[in-house]
């Protein structure tokens, strides 16, 4: 492994790994994409939201959408997903916490445009704030805002989360120093 | 059918309930949230939620099915959801649980984006077997104003 690659894997440990305080508002992530295919949205749709306009390409064409669409939890679940796929490429080695931390909340989640089969949406987030407030006497609270846009470049979704991050047990810990030294 | 301006503020539905298995657990997350906690027991049991628990997202997906179901015994016509002003996460969902809502309409206001329907904010409560609420959210929906919206 040369130099470059070394730096890259130490620098990508570090995303994952953070504790609370390490992680700066203003940070902000173009973290993945997903194309939405007509059967798993017909399968989401089946199982958690049936109506002909998320079940039956035929009969939705006779509903105000004009044909089917995903769900809005099929477009909150596929954000899930994305994310999580994009912190295990930061977690090599990484074991469960910090990071892994629990949402505890949603506000002003909007749905602006339908999702169509083919419909290709990039997910994004910031940090926007770090709320004072220490739960169960070991996390901390990171609040992001999270959009995602259609191949239109169309916000289609929109959200905040609330999410516990670990918070340094030993905060006075060069902790990035630390974890350059040691990666695990 | 009842449409939109049938629909009163107060007025609260009680949905039917669903119980989930750990197979529905494993296969949500599978696909859409797989972090230890939701695919392990032992990685749940030394998790902060205690056990091997749902993703939250998949809680939010049944308390959609909930609630579609509930709307379509009640013969009113939903177009869509518009957004979720707020929602919290409470307890965690476990292998077993069995879980139903209540819905209560909270207000019902004209829609500026759309023609069709008019918009019904609810205050919605999913609780498990115990009666202890997993999550609770308010949910503006897109009611339709006439059978000339649902076609």
């Amino acid at each position: 492994m040369n130099k470059k690659d070394t730096q890259n894997l130490e620098q990508k440990r570090y995303i994952r790994s953070r504790w609370f305080e390490d992680i700066p508002v203003g940070e902000f992530h173009v973290f993945g994409s997903h194309t939405f295919s007509e059967k798993e949205i017909i399968e989401f749709g089946t199982k958690y939201a049936p109506e002909a306009y998320h079940t039956d390409p035929q009969a939705a064409f006779d509903t105000p959408h004009r044909g089917i669409v995903a769900s809005g939890f099929h477009v909150a679940a596929i954000w899930m997903k994305l994310m999580v796929s994009y912190m295990e490429r930061f977690a090599d080695g990484v074991q469960d916490g910090r990071r892994n931390g629990a949402g505890i909340g949603v506000e002003d989640m909007v749905w602006f445009h339908p999702v169509r089969p083919g419909h290709t949406l990039t997910y994004t987030y910031e940090i926007i704030a770090k709320p004072e407030k220490i739960i169960r006497d070991k996390w901390g609270i990171i609040r992001s805002r999270n959009e995602a846009f259609n191949q239109y470049n169309e916000r289609v979704f929109s959200f905040e989360i609330d999410i516990l991050a670990e918070r340094n047990p030993n905060p006075d810990a060069a902790c990035k120093r630390e974890l350059m030294d040691n990666p695990r | 059918m009842r449409y939109w301006h049938h629909c009163k503020e107060g007025e609260t539905y009680h949905t039917d309930q669903i119980t989930l298995s750990e197979r529905d657990i494993f296969e949500f997350a599978a696909e859409f949230d797989p972090q230890p906690y939701h695919l392990d027991r032992e990685a749940g049991d030394n998790s902060i939620f205690g056990g091997l628990c749902a993703s939250g997202w998949q809680v939010c997906a049944l308390m959609m099915r909930l609630l579609t179901d509930t709307f379509k015994n009640n013969d009113i016509v939903l177009i869509g959801v518009q957004g979720v002003p707020s929602m919290r996460w409470k307890i965690p969902v476990f292998a077993g649980d069995s879980l139903s809502g209540d819905i209560e309409v909270a207000s019902l206001q004209h829609s500026s984006d759309r023609d069709d329907s008019g918009l019904m904010i609810c205050d919605v409560k999913v609780k498990n077997q115990k009666n202890e609420y997993v999550i609770a959210l308010q949910a503006s929906l897109y009611v339709a104003h006439s059978a000339q919206a649902s076609l």
